[in-house]
């Protein structure tokens, strides 16, 4: 036999070992200085910021992000209640989330700027008091498409439901949990977006499926993605919120699409932040909260991702697009724009049941 | 051999299989074409996309998850599995029948035969449940080693094993009555003879630690987001991207230039010295 | 193998019995505790009722399988059976391209040079060593809308104009199959390497020549590469999910998308735990029917644990 390399196979190992410890080992010094693990829609934070905030506090923030508020919902349950310590949930899941015991009530005594919000986001329907959510940002749920492809279609929900105005050009509907869509096909049937029987909600679920057995049915896509991939040129029509649309006008990238309030009804939409039940930061949390509500944050913020502020104190600082009847809809457009029915319990089962059978 | 199949029928092998290379890598080769393009569905040539990914911090960190991801995980797999393959081959009875006689197969084929989304969903739960009650495993860069760990032990066992099965069992008695030690029997002839099964129980733990992407995504948690997770988000997100086809394109080539070299070197040792017929 | 363990004094069993547990007791005591107890209580979960927001409780039911059979709040439906059926097809399909590739691919490896060898079976393993995602969206780049391969299609009036080949069944179907591939050909290459040729050259004489000759001489030495192979390809690419991801668009759902989905965007963990339940049924049907087979045909020649 040749001589035996025991030694090197020994080295071998334990060079392993101390490079899997000396790994796994890397992130505990992050946790020696406070960290704000903050999980957020994609593109939804200036990361100037997230600088200056880190600076404020003297604290490390660790950005994750999500693209529908189902994802969050999964992963807040999924032990994702104490590892997030600030999430962006919208208005809707707020009675879901608080009934769960996914989130905790907020501290108002630390948020001084709690005064800066416009007075119709203080205290608020889907969460009376403001228990366990600070408005982030708010705006319209529309229509975007490309009018080279579709032309001059009525501005109405048909652009997705009816084959004839769109018969041939690739078109997507969001996946989410389907409070968006279901409202959509109700409006478009003559229940209103804001539709609340079950027979109604069943009524449109069919449609949907109709909808998506069309050939021309590219898939589900989410409404920010499903922009990214208009600018591609990949599809020609989809659901999308205004400040999407309002970020690519401002940065030039999708100067050709067009975006509409469909004439049957849509979303008004707010999105929120909310403390999980057992963050490891609350305190942090809280800062943050503070943070986005202070005059000047709240504009940057709106400056960068192009939604409209619900901080009054804000607005005289907001800049371009933001001033335009897109982000403060005339009263015409406010008869338009419905809040989501806020479901929770056993109606919140059924409307799931119903939207899983739409997706399978 | 190969005198007993006639011409045409190389010839017509050949007609098959080299397209079939060709469009293996097809695809790669078109992900590198626009890792050049200055922007989506554009043609040209720029290293705008490099840049981009140079300039997102997030990428380097995914970069740095990823391997210390594959390496902990490989270790540890390593290290577990050899001693599984080679505690199953020395000391199990061999063609014992029954039931119990067969669990410890039942233990390794497991985790090789289950589809990886229950094997994700499986971990998620699982995790879920611990922390919920004790408060650890929170789901992160730890719980995604544990399941890595977890699809690597098996194959490595099954490597070892596969290795020690060819060789005379005598080999072992004798060393056991000259080392007169199970420990030193094992350090001294085991080890050595195993070696080439290790490192390539090793780099194959690696391997498919890379490769894995939906055990990752489920038993992912905040701030753990690794290189495929990362591609993923992203192509949900934004469709393809110079910058995410920039990406692939670097680990397209840092697998292929690893690839070859290792291969280039087990050939040259081999042809340097004809040792143990694997 | 040996008779030792049958001869054994009772005191050396014991003794052996204790070194297995200490060698081969970790890793066994490793998988048994991070993943068989795992999907026992992912199993179990299937008998449960789902909460108000999906999640499992008391009491224990059946009503979980009866969403899978097809009931839901819209009355019957055959979306699952569908789902399921798709499945299965998009995985038989796979599976049979990737043998009809394999076959040729092989024996023309086997045809060349011992030297070279190695690497044209490198060269067909190494696309899978890249990362999963990246090899199956890598075919968004051919079969997306405005990729190469669907200005073929639309020229040839196969998919309609504006869209794209992917997402859709046969962007799936090419996918699985690119995926998967090297797991047919490397089994099915380690056969073929202990071909007895000898019989070859007698069938010569006793046979016709060309698919005869194959068929009789050659193909029943590989079927044990080509079972394993099967098993290899046709398991995962029943329940992939990223590969009906990225390029079906969730649009023709296959059943990993359809369990993935109770646990993330429509959460009820009940019915997806029932589905994983109908999952592996199908997946372990599968199994012992190609072992049975495999037995039948071959019988295990391999060093196997």
């Amino acid at each position: 036999m040749k001589t035996l390399p025991l030694p090197r196979a020994i080295k071998f190992l334990a060079a392993g070992f101390l490079l899997a410890g000396a790994g796994l080992a890397v992130p505990k010094p992050a946790q020696a200085i406070p960290t704000l693990n903050l999980f957020i829609w994609s593109d939804y934070i200036d990361p100037d910021l997230v600088k200056s905030f880190e600076k404020q506090c003297n604290c490390k923030l660790v950005e994750t992000d999500y693209e529908s508020n189902a994802e969050l919902v999964a992963k807040l349950k999924a032990g994702g209640d104490s590892q997030y310590d600030v999430v962006v949930p919208s208005s809707y899941e707020i009675p879901q989330l608080s009934e769960e015991g996914l989130i905790q009530p907020i501290d108002h005594s630390k948020l001084t700027n709690f005064k800066n919000l416009i007075t119709t986001f203080q205290n608020p329907s889907y969460d009376p008091g403001n228990k366990y959510s600070i408005p982030y940002q708010w705006g319209t749920t529309g229509i975007v498409y490309d009018p080279s492809k579709i032309k001059d279609p009525a501005h109405s929900w048909s652009i997705l439901f009816d084959p004839k105005v769109n018969p041939s050009y690739p078109f997507v509907l969001p996946k989410g949990e389907g409070y968006d869509q279901i409202g959509a096909a109700c409006a478009y049937l003559g229940y209103g977006f804001a539709c609340s029987e079950k027979s109604q909600w069943i009524a449109a679920a069919k449609l949907i499926i109709q909808t998506k057995k069309r050939p021309n049915f590219a898939g589900f896509v989410e409404e920010t993605p499903a922009r990214d991939q208009m600018k591609n040129g990949l599809i020609a029509v989809s659901m999308a919120f205004n400040g999407d649309i309002g970020q690519c006008y401002a940065d030039g990238t999708c100067k050709k699409l067009v975006y509409f309030l469909p004439k049957e009804g849509t979303e008004r939409w707010v999105d929120t932040m909310a403390i999980p039940a057992h963050a490891a930061n609350p305190q942090l949390a809280l800062e943050f909260i503070n943070f986005i509500l202070d005059a000047k944050n709240g504009a940057q913020l709106s400056n960068f991702n192009q939604y409209a502020t619900p901080n009054q104190a804000a607005l005289p600082m907001v800049q371009g697009i933001l001033k335009t009847e897109m982000f403060t809809p005339t009263p015409d457009d406010d008869k338009l724009l419905h809040f989501v029915n806020s479901l929770k319990g056993a109606e919140f089962k059924t409307f799931n049941g119903i939207w899983t059978s739409v997706l399978q | 051999m190969s005198n007993v199949v006639p011409r045409g029928v190389r010839a017509a092998l050949s007609g098959i299989s080299w397209p079939v290379y060709i469009l293996l890598y097809t695809p790669l080769a078109l992900v590198a074409y626009y890792s050049f393009a200055p922007a989506p569905n554009q043609l040209g040539h720029s290293l705008h996309g490099y840049g981009v990914l140079m300039r997102d911090g997030s990428v380097g960190a995914a970069l740095r998850r990823s391997l210390i991801l594959a390496f902990a995980s490989a270790v540890v797999s390593t290290a577990l599995g050899t001693l599984l393959g080679y505690g199953l081959s020395r000391f199990r009875v061999p063609n014992a029948r029954g039931i119990a006689a067969n669990i410890p197969s039942l233990i390794i084929y497991t985790p090789i035969i289950m589809p990886s989304l229950v094997f994700g969903i499986s971990e998620l739960i699982f995790f879920n449940f611990v922390h919920s009650y004790t408060g650890l495993l929170g789901a992160g860069l730890s719980t995604m080693v544990i399941a890595h760990i977890t699809f690597q032990v098996p194959y490595i066992a099954l490597t070892v094993f596969a290795r020690l099965a060819g060789l005379d069992q005598n080999l072992f008695e004798a060393s056991h009555d000259l080392y007169a030690n199970g420990v030193k029997s094992f350090f001294f002839l085991t080890v050595p003879v195993v070696r080439p099964a290790i490192i390539g129980g090793f780099l194959l733990a690696i391997t498919l630690s890379i490769d894995d992407f939906t055990i990752s995504f489920f038993t992912a948690g905040p701030g753990s987001v690794t290189l495929p997770i990362y591609i993923y988000g992203a192509i949900a997100r934004k469709g393809i991207s110079p910058e995410i086809n920039a990406l692939g394109t670097l680990m397209i080539g840092t697998v292929m230039v690893l690839a070859i070299g290792q291969f280039a070197f087990t050939r040259i040792r081999e042809g340097r010295a004809k040792l143990i017929p694997e | 193998m040996s008779a030792t363990a049958q001869t054994a004094v009772q005191g050396e069993a014991k003794a052996r019995s204790l070194r297995l547990w200490i060698t081969a007791g970790p890793g066994l005591f490793w998988v048994v505790l991070f993943l068989l107890i795992p999907s026992a209580v992912l199993l179990g979960i299937g008998f449960f009722t789902a909460d108000d927001y999906g999640t499992p409780v008391l009491p224990l039911t059946t009503t979980p399988f009866g969403q899978v059979a097809g009931f839901s709040p819209l009355g019957w439906d055959d979306g699952n059976i569908v789902i399921l059926l798709r499945s299965l097809q998009q995985a038989l399909v796979a599976t049979l391209v990737s043998a009809l590739l394999a076959y040729p691919i092989v024996f023309f490896i086997m045809t060349r040079a011992a030297a070279i060898r190695p690497l044209l079976l490198l060269l067909i393993i190494l696309p899978s060593w890249t990362n999963q995602v990246v090899r199956t969206y890598a075919w968004l780049e051919l079969m997306g809308p405005n990729a190469p391969l669907t200005w073929v299609a639309h020229a040839l009036g196969i998919v309609p104009v504006h869209l794209g080949i992917a997402p859709g069944a046969f962007a799936v179907t090419t996918g699985l199959a690119y995926n998967y591939l090297p797991y047919m050909i490397v089994p099915l290459y380690a056969s073929a390497e202990r071909l007895d040729w000898t019989l070859v050259e007698a069938g010569r004489d006793l046979y016709a020549k060309g698919f005869g000759l194959f068929w009789h001489t050659v193909f029943p030495q590989t079927v044990p590469g080509l079972l394993s192979g099967v098993i290899f390809v046709a398991i995962p690419a029943f329940g992939d999910y990223v590969v009906p991801q990225l390029l079906g668009g969730d649009k023709e759902l296959m059943i990993g998308s359809l369990v993935a989905n109770q646990f993330t965007e429509t959460p009820d963990w009940p019915y997806g735990a029932a589905l994983t339940i109908i999952m592996l049924v199908f997946t372990g049907a599968g199994l012992v029917a190609f072992r049975l087979l495999t037995r039948k045909l071959g019988g295990a020649d391999e060093a196997t644990i």
